[in-house]
């Protein structure tokens, strides 16, 4: 079954070419009808008739970037059709969350997207802080030190993204170097909040507990590491013949097509749209760093490969410009009713209350015992009402529609994850692809199934 | 609760005190165009409710409107709010609170959220549906970015978008049998044991 | 069971035993099984930091037929439990399979109607590696151990310790001629006593 939408027809539409809107481009240099076919499980084509095939990609496929599965009805190798079957890895996140106090979503929610942890713990934790009215109380070094460690996660989940797109077209070294680089980050991070992945660090109010002592050498090292690191990767990958051949014209999704279909992230920006969360609602004191928006022209899968690349430069330039000008202060709300209680530190057997703490609350203070009782047990009540964060996450925007009903415990978490809705222009974007070419694409598209599937 | 009792008593008061100038432009040019929306402010947010028989209408509105230009549909969700009287987590031993809330009668709301690249603005449309028979049209012909969204609503509610091209299940295997995320199914979930006692799963305990 | 269906019946053997106990578990190959955040640890052991390949595992087969060993790395959720049992019957012997994190040993934080509470209600598992995701030295010492009960596995069912050969052939099957079941009784299942 066809269907053939003309996204913003006449009058409103985005052909306007005198006006350019704050100089974003939103004139597309590709037609903008497009046709989108296919979706339906009963009009799968007749093998003898029609000489088609239908291939099952998946779930389990070495290339495919997690459980998804991709029906893909083939005319020799020219894709005609491509269903995605997703849900293979829900988990029921959302639901799990109604039934845990508040702090407890956040070790919940940051399984999501499992490649950018942090990303979904600041999405939940602004949306928490929103809810609670208490987003601008919340003090400007944990703002500093949440953007330093998402922005270190964007780095490490665009390398990732490298590592398996490079590993899915056949380099192997792609692969070795983007875990090896990721290696030093998840070094920083683990010993920031003291695990490599699934962190739990940001907490709604501020962060779990402060950086430790050696934060800006180590960070220091880093930085001046990875700034080699990504030129050996640009020498490996930016003018390889086989590199640029097989992604150039692959994939190709013009913007008024991403706009239609939800897009956001490096997707919209490859076709050209300068549209960044960071730049447009700036977050957690981001408006003070400098750094620029990577576009490209091309919206094909090399264009993302640039955007990407630009944009861990990117990060990295606010990392540098964040620790140095790292505010001093508590990193958590001084709301003695919303701040988690408890002072963690690094003991001998690992994270937890500090020795001063534990005498504080087991010795002098029967009331600071009292609190962290209740705290911990019941958690802190959010106002009824219901708000919608987005952040921008390394794969676009990521929005966290979170209602409370008043108690102490969430009501409903929506997570709009942005590999969900990417995985909906699966169909769009391969049409007319060979086969080799759809793990191109799909690989550009850098979907997770986490996000995906919840 | 919120939403459509609320926002009738808001009215103005709280709309200014709520909302930043641009949306409260935007909320008068939406009432002006339509009048049985109800618009209501909360967080600096706005959310107009609609009727589920206009909405195609009021999202093409939004849409192709030079000053509204609402070019991505960020989000479309649904929130169930079951009927009748309903205890949240009653605990008797560490004296956990107890809520007691509930409508007459139950409902679903659909959430579209809109937001304008140009414009930079973002709002809130919300359609009721009764929770018994939760149908209405499908927004798949203004934004194709509701095709997947619409599935996974009615994957977890059961709503019924009529003119969906593929309204079937997506994130629960296909034969799966009821709607996950309403609030009277249960979490699921198995007594997690240990040696001589076993804990149930949080849904079903009392402390 | 791969080379164990080779092994003529009543002959012992241990040296034989020990040499492909060695080399099974010295290029134990996986197949690509990742599905969520403990993937991304798995991967992470594979690449050059912590080198899966100092023990020959550096080659994860992307079918499932050439492959050895099953890493089950992450949460395993309803809709893919058919898949995992398809993809392991797939596999051929000997076959081992490694439940990789919380979530595939025990369903992990996710107690609910999606998540199958343990991969071992749907395929038989070796070893257990806990954690969330379990550090790549701990799943590495969790391979290491997979590798020493490999090598301590056995070619040929042998009685033990303080077993009667009673008790032995009982336990593995033996149906002795005497008591062979009539034409109408017989399946092609071996007796199992209750």
């Amino acid at each position: 079954m066809s269907q053939t939408r003309t996204p913003a027809t006449s009058g409103a539409g985005w052909q306007d070419a005198d006006e350019p809107a704050d100089g974003r481009r939103l004139t597309p240099a590709i037609p903008s009808e497009h046709t989108v076919v296919g979706g339906d499980w009963q009009e799968l084509p007749d093998a003898v008739e029609d000489d088609l095939m239908v291939i099952n990609m998946g779930p389990q496929h070495p290339s495919t970037h997690g459980v998804l599965r991709m029906l893909l009805t083939l005319d020799g190798e020219t894709v005609l059709d491509n269903q995605a079957v997703i849900g293979y890895l829900h988990t029921g996140i959302e639901k799990n969350t109604e039934y845990r106090p508040w702090v407890q979503g956040v070790t919940f929610v940051t399984r999501m997207d499992y490649l950018s942890p942090l990303f979904n713990e600041l999405g939940y934790c602004m949306a928490v802080e929103k809810l609670l009215d208490i987003a601008d109380q919340v003090p400007e070094r944990a703002q500093a030190i949440r953007v330093i460690v998402t922005e270190l996660v964007r780095v490490a989940s665009h390398l990732v993204w490298l590592a398996t797109s490079g590993l899915e077209l056949g380099s192997t070294t792609a692969m070795i170097f983007g875990f090896r680089e990721r290696e030093g980050i998840l070094d920083v991070l683990e010993h920031v909040t003291g695990l490599r992945m699934n962190h739990a660090y940001i907490r709604p109010g501020g962060l779990a507990m402060d950086l430790p002592d050696d934060f800006s050498e180590r960070v220091g090292t880093l930085l001046t590491a990875m700034k080699t690191r990504i030129d050996e990767f640009e020498v490996l990958l930016t003018e390889n013949p086989i590199w640029v051949e097989r992604n150039s014209g692959v994939g190709v999704l013009s913007a008024e097509q991403c706009l239609d279909l939800g897009v956001t992230g490096p997707i919209l920006r490859s076709a050209g749209i300068a549209h960044d969360l960071r730049k447009a609602h700036p977050y957690c004191g981001i408006e003070q760093y400098e750094f620029a928006i990577p576009t490209a022209d091309t919206a094909d899968a090399y264009g993302r490969f640039q955007v990407r690349v630009a944009e861990m430069r990117e990060s990295l330039k606010i990392v540098r410009q964040a620790v140095d000008g790292l505010p001093t202060g508590p990193v958590m709300v001084a709301d003695r009713k919303i701040a988690w209680p408890a002072q963690l530190g690094l003991g001998p057997d690992g994270i937890g209350n500090t020795e001063e703490y534990v005498g504080k609350i087991m010795g002098q203070s029967m009331e600071a015992l009292i609190h962290h009782f209740k705290l911990v047990t019941e958690g802190f009540t959010v106002p009824e009402g219901q708000v919608y964060i987005a952040v921008e996450s390394p794969r676009g925007e990521l929005g966290y529609h979170v209602t409370s009903s008043g108690t102490n415990k969430p009501y409903r978490v929506k997570v709009r994850d942005p590999s969900f809705i990417h995985i909906g222009v699966l169909q769009a974007v391969t049409h007319g692809l060979s086969v080799s070419d759809v793990i191109a694409a799909v690989a550009s598209l850098d979907p997770v199934m986490g996000g995906v599937d919840r | 609760m919120h939403g459509g009792e609320q926002a009738a008593d808001i009215a103005g008061r709280e709309l200014d005190v709520a909302l930043p100038p641009h949306l409260r432009a935007l909320a008068t040019r939406l009432t002006a165009a339509f009048e049985m929306l109800q618009v209501s402010g909360f967080r600096h947010e706005l959310t107009v409710l609609a009727p589920a028989d206009r909405i195609v209408e009021l999202l093409t509105f939004c849409r192709d409107e030079p000053d509204l230009r609402c070019e991505l549909l960020a989000d479309l969700s649904g929130v169930h709010w079951p009927g009748g009287k309903r205890t949240e987590s009653a605990q008797e031993t560490t004296g956990w609170p107890s809520y007691e809330f509930g409508d007459e009668a139950g409902r679903i709301e659909v959430d579209y959220v809109l937001y304008s690249l140009t414009h930079g603005h973002r709002f809130r449309l919300r359609v009721e549906l009764p929770d018994d028979d939760p149908v209405m049209p499908t927004a798949t012909g203004v934004y194709g970015a509701a095709n997947f969204m619409e599935r996974e609503v009615y994957d977890f509610f059961g709503v019924q978008f009529e003119g969906h091209p593929n309204l079937v299940r997506i994130l629960m295997p296909d034969d799966w049998d009821g709607f996950p995320l309403r609030k009277d199914y249960p979490l699921g979930g198995v007594d997690v044991q240990y040696k001589g006692a076993t804990i149930p799963p949080p849904d079903q305990r009392h402390y | 069971m791969g080379l164990e269906t080779k092994v003529p019946s009543g002959i012992l053997l241990t040296s034989v035993e020990k040499f492909v106990g060695w080399s099974r578990a010295g290029s134990l190959w996986p197949a690509t099984f990742g599905l969520a955040c403990c993937a991304i640890e798995m991967m992470s052991t594979g690449a050059a930091h912590y080198d899966l390949s100092r023990f020959g595992m550096e080659v994860f087969r992307g079918s499932p037929r050439q492959a050895d060993l099953m890493i089950v790395a992450g949460r395993v959720s309803q809709k893919m439990a058919p898949v995992i049992r398809n993809l392991y019957d797939q596999m051929a012997d000997p076959k081992w399979v490694i439940a990789m994190g919380v979530c595939a040993s025990t369903g992990g934080m996710f107690n609910n109607y999606a998540i199958v509470q343990g991969v071992d209600h749907v395929i038989p598992v070796d070893m257990y590696v806990p954690g969330c995701p379990p550090r790549p030295e701990m799943l590495m010492d969790g391979i290491l151990k997979l590798h020493e009960k490999i090598k301590a596995g056995q070619l040929v069912e042998r009685p033990r310790k303080h077993e009667s050969m009673q008790d032995f052939r009982r336990r593995t099957g033996w149906i002795d001629p005497v008591d062979e079941p009539s034409a109408d009784q017989r399946t092609h299942l071996p007796q199992v006593p209750a």
